[in-house]
């Protein structure tokens, strides 16, 4: 029986391990500090949201991260607080322009396999092909233009718009599961409450079984 | 007054009794190991599921513009709805690795065998509810791995003979998986779970009735059975404990491990996904389903590959107890079956290519090879190990078997009067 529990630890370990084989992705470390999200937040709603939407973060959410009042304000243009954030570009216009409806990016870290590293990977993966066309490493022949100017930036600009590509990252991963903080917190409270009372149970376990003879 | 309550009660409802004869009084082998938790870990799970997904479909839509939107609505918006949810999507993961694990526990000690093939039976119907039921929760997120795998899945059923077309629409509703597919996945998704409750009441009676099998593959006397309560009532909740404790951990800490990327991306029927997989535990079959060239040909091996367990008390024709307790060849082969499912299911994980296609065939050769030279295998070696020497419990326990047997099938001739 113990050549079956490797078994299964087998099964739990080797996925983790699939998944870590995707080439040409730069892992990064997540700044999960406000400034690192109030910097994001910026970066998205003045460039990104020219095309992109963001349907399921409404103003409020905004607001109860930490955001500036008066930012909010200027952002949601008089729509309420409760108003959802759509693209600044209409979805069909968008399709005209480009081919395709620009992604939603609440969920977008989310929707791809690796998602912190390939958001980050794609926002700095353009570059012109020897044809002089523009291009990207991590999703060739996207639709999406070099918004922040990588394929050209000098190592000074790339070092620059690296930082604000991990801003905004930090922000992305914000959005698409608001609520990660709160379950990490309430995990080690429930973990640890589970380890004393599976104690607890073992030693009643213990005492009830050393009834037999 | 609690005396009083429960004499009054006992005068209109055997409850005192019922409490007695099964679980006060219910005798069960000392000697079960932990290996014997995980049925009551399923159960546990179930209950888990039916109440996270009572509140889950409070809020959740069954409709295609607004299904996606209401599962996000319950991550962002409803009080502590990521929890339910989270541990209703983690739920599902655990429910399968209880079963398979439950399985795995009768196949290697024969608890299969007589007299407990209906509890064997009713067990494989559990499995096949709970497969269902799974599928039809899969598709509910309206996710484009939802989409797609129901395509797919509700596509297999074009292999029924001469009404396929027909079939695959009626189960849909409609030409394609659309609003009609997924509200009636829903009312499905939230019935099935009931016909389960009533399939695991059969379930234990069955277990009742023949009582537990146990490590040493021998029935033991009298004493060496202990009630159910309290001693294992206690045993399970110490694993319930451990349970709970790696359940946490995938729902606070990774859930999203259990959930594939491309799901969170709203079903786009126009856009089919690079690589369409099925859920963890259902690679190995999906594995055997591509392995197979023509479409009638690998729906029907699918098919196979799950009820194929069903035979196990007739496939395994050795009169020695115990299962691989004592049977060094069926534990060997116990153990490539369990590689083989890990390798079936890896292949049906990645995405199709020539090397992986091979090993697949492989795998689903050796898959059924094991079933079916189990028979003869299981022959061989009942003899080579009578000849070589057998505990002398077992060998007493083959000859009581042997003996009830004749006693309860009397070989009569023809023309013999009864």
């Amino acid at each position: 029986m113990k050549a079956l529990v490797m078994l299964w630890v087998l099964c739990c370990v080797a996925p983790l391990s699939w998944a870590s084989e995707r080439g040409k992705l730069e892992k990064i470390e997540i700044d999960t500090s406000f400034a690192a999200r109030a910097r994001g937040v910026d970066q998205v709603m003045t460039v990104c949201r020219g095309c992109h939407s963001m349907k399921y973060i409404k103003y409020r959410d905004l607001a109860n991260l930490g955001i500036a009042a008066d930012k909010i304000t200027e952002w949601r243009a008089g729509q309420p607080l409760s108003a959802h954030i759509t693209s600044q570009m209409p979805g069909e216009v968008a399709a005209a322009a480009f081919g395709n409806v620009p992604p939603d990016l609440s969920l977008i870290v989310q929707a791809r396999a690796d998602g912190i590293p390939y958001v980050y990977s794609f926002l700095l993966g353009f570059y012109i092909t020897p044809a002089g066309l523009p291009d990207n490493h991590v999703f060739p022949e996207t639709k999406m233009p070099d918004v922040m100017g990588v394929s050209g930036a000098s190592a000074a600009q790339r070092a620059e718009i690296g930082g604000r590509a991990r801003d905004i990252v930090s922000f992305l991963n914000w959005a698409a599961d608001p609520h990660e903080e709160e379950r990490h917190r309430l995990g080690y409270y429930v973990i640890a409450y589970l380890i004393l009372l599976t104690v607890l149970l073992y030693l009643v376990k213990r005492q009830i079984w050393a009834r037999l003879k | 007054m609690k005396n009083k309550v429960i004499a009054w009660i006992d005068k209109r409802f055997p409850l005192t009794q019922f409490v007695k004869h099964e679980l006060t009084d219910y005798p069960t082998p000392r000697n079960l190991s932990y290996w014997w938790n995980f049925g009551f870990l399923a159960g546990f799970v179930l209950v888990l599921q039916v109440l996270t997904g009572i509140f889950l479909a409070m809020h959740y839509k069954a409709d295609v513009v607004q299904a996606f939107d209401s599962i996000q609505h319950i991550m962002r918006s409803v009080n502590y709805g990521w929890l339910i949810r989270y541990m209703h999507s983690t739920g599902a993961s655990a429910f399968f690795l209880m079963i398979y694990i439950h399985m795995a526990r009768t196949l290697y000690y024969g608890s299969f065998r007589a007299p407990r093939e209906l509890l064997w039976w009713t067990g494989q119907g559990l499995l096949l509810l709970l497969m269902a039921t799974a599928f039809m929760g899969y598709l509910l997120p309206w996710g484009q791995m939802s989409y797609w795998g129901a395509t797919v899945i509700t596509n297999l059923f074009r292999a029924t003979p001469f009404v396929g077309e027909q079939v695959v629409i009626w189960l849909r509703g409609d030409y394609s998986v659309s609003d009609a597919t997924l509200t009636r996945f829903f009312a499905l998704h939230y019935l099935f779970p009931f016909l389960i409750v009533g399939a695991v009441v059969v379930h234990l009676v069955a277990l009742h009735s023949v009582k537990s099998s146990n490590p040493s593959g021998i029935n033991l006397a009298d004493k060496d059975n202990i009630p159910f309560h309290p001693y294992f009532t206690a045993k399970d909740f110490f694993g319930l404990g451990i349970f709970l404790i790696v359940y946490s951990i995938f729902v606070f800490f990774l859930p999203d491990r259990l959930i594939e990327p491309a799901n969170n991306i709203p079903a786009n029927p126009l856009q089919t996904p690079a690589h369409i997989v099925p859920e963890w535990y259902f690679l190995p079959f999906y594995a055997i389903l591509r392995s197979v060239p023509s479409l009638v040909g690998g729906v029907v091996a699918m098919g196979l590959s799950v009820m194929i367990f069903a035979f196990m008390p007739y496939l395994d024709r050795s009169r020695i107890p115990g299962g691989a307790r004592y049977r060094p060849l069926y534990r060997i082969l116990f153990y490539v079956f369990s590689i083989d499912m890990l390798v079936l299911g890896y292949v049906g994980y990645i995405p199709a290519t020539d090397a992986s296609i091979i090993v697949g065939q492989i795998g689903t050769f050796v898959y059924f090879t094991l079933f079916f030279i189990l028979p003869f295998k299981s022959r061989a070696e009942e003899a080579w190990l009578i000849r070589r020497g057998l505990p002398p419990a077992v060998v007493a326990l083959m000859a009581s078997e042997a003996e009830e047997k004749s006693k309860g099938q009397p070989h009569r001739r023809k023309g013999e009067a009864s």
